[in-house]
């Protein structure tokens, strides 16, 4: 079952203030959070998160269209390793 | 640049299963023909069907089972140029896994060994002397200059800060467990 609309979205406390801090630094951070259940808010979009896994910190950059999905849907616990195909591109984003 | 590698022979009109490693499997075809390592034996290849995550086709010169059975295991090949030319700030995959990896002050620090896509954006991982490896985003910020003539990427790691709330503190101390 969904969440209650009324409830809002759950993010934990401490990130929101994190996020502001690091916004106002300037510097380049990564953010490293142990929280895979919060909500991504539009205040965090274009900061680096590093979601922790199980294992490692994976770097998540927010983008809009990441908005109210959760963190851990962007750091996998399982990773497959296969064959890389041979025409893929990667694209370096400008943030 | 490796595209696929023959599975097996299909059928006995002499087509075959190929295993693709283009992003859409029946883009093995699309490159033109394919050869062999040595580049000696070539192949134009037709797509028939996809079965089974592999691709059914039939390859110039092989018309019988026996023929598409002693293909077994051969590696295709096209050639690099053949590939459309990518816009800016994008490389293949193939050119960026093993470039070094350097800081701004121009000391190694490692290669590429894989780049992932877990739906935020492109991200390299770099595996150090020791075989640790550590994850970076694909950004301008992050990477400021990619050479892939030069076999060399330069990397500007972002200074890593840590949030955690007051109760995951003290949950780690009693446990040893973050929230």
């Amino acid at each position: 079952m969904a969440r209650s609309v009324w409830k809002g979205p759950f993010v934990d406390g401490y990130l929101l203030k994190k996020a502001e801090k690091s916004r106002s630094s300037g510097r380049n951070e990564i953010i490293k959070i142990w929280s895979r259940r919060s909500t991504i808010l539009p205040q965090f979009v274009g900061l680096t998160f590093g979601v922790y896994n199980g294992h490692k910190f994976l770097p998540v950059l927010v983008t809009e269209n990441m908005v109210g999905h959760k963190f851990g849907e962007f750091a996998p616990t399982r990773v497959f390793q296969g064959h890389s195909a041979a025409d893929k591109s990667a694209k370096r984003a400008e943030a | 640049m490796l595209v696929g590698v023959i599975a097996g022979a299909h059928g006995v009109r002499g087509e075959v299963r190929i295993r693709s490693f283009t992003a859409d499997p029946a883009d093995v075809a699309a490159y033109g023909p394919v050869s062999d390592e040595s580049g000696a034996r070539r192949f134009a290849v037709r797509i028939r069907s996809a079965v089974r995550g592999q691709v059914i086709a039939r390859l110039d010169g092989v018309a019988d089972r026996n023929a598409a059975e002693s293909l077994k295991g051969l590696r295709l090949y096209v050639p690099r140029d053949t590939l459309p030319r990518l816009g800016k700030d994008e490389w293949y995959l193939a050119d960026l896994i093993g470039l070094r990896a350097e800081d701004t002050a121009g000391k190694p620090l490692g290669r590429v060994k894989a780049v992932h896509n877990f739906g935020a954006g492109d991200v390299l991982e770099i595996e150090g002397a020791g075989g640790a490896t550590q994850f970076l985003s694909f950004t301008r910020r992050a990477v400021p200059e990619v050479d892939i003539a030069g076999g060399r990427i330069v990397i500007e790691p972002p200074v890593e800060v840590e949030a955690k709330g007051e109760a995951a503190n003290e949950a780690d101390d009693a446990s040893g467990r973050r929230t």
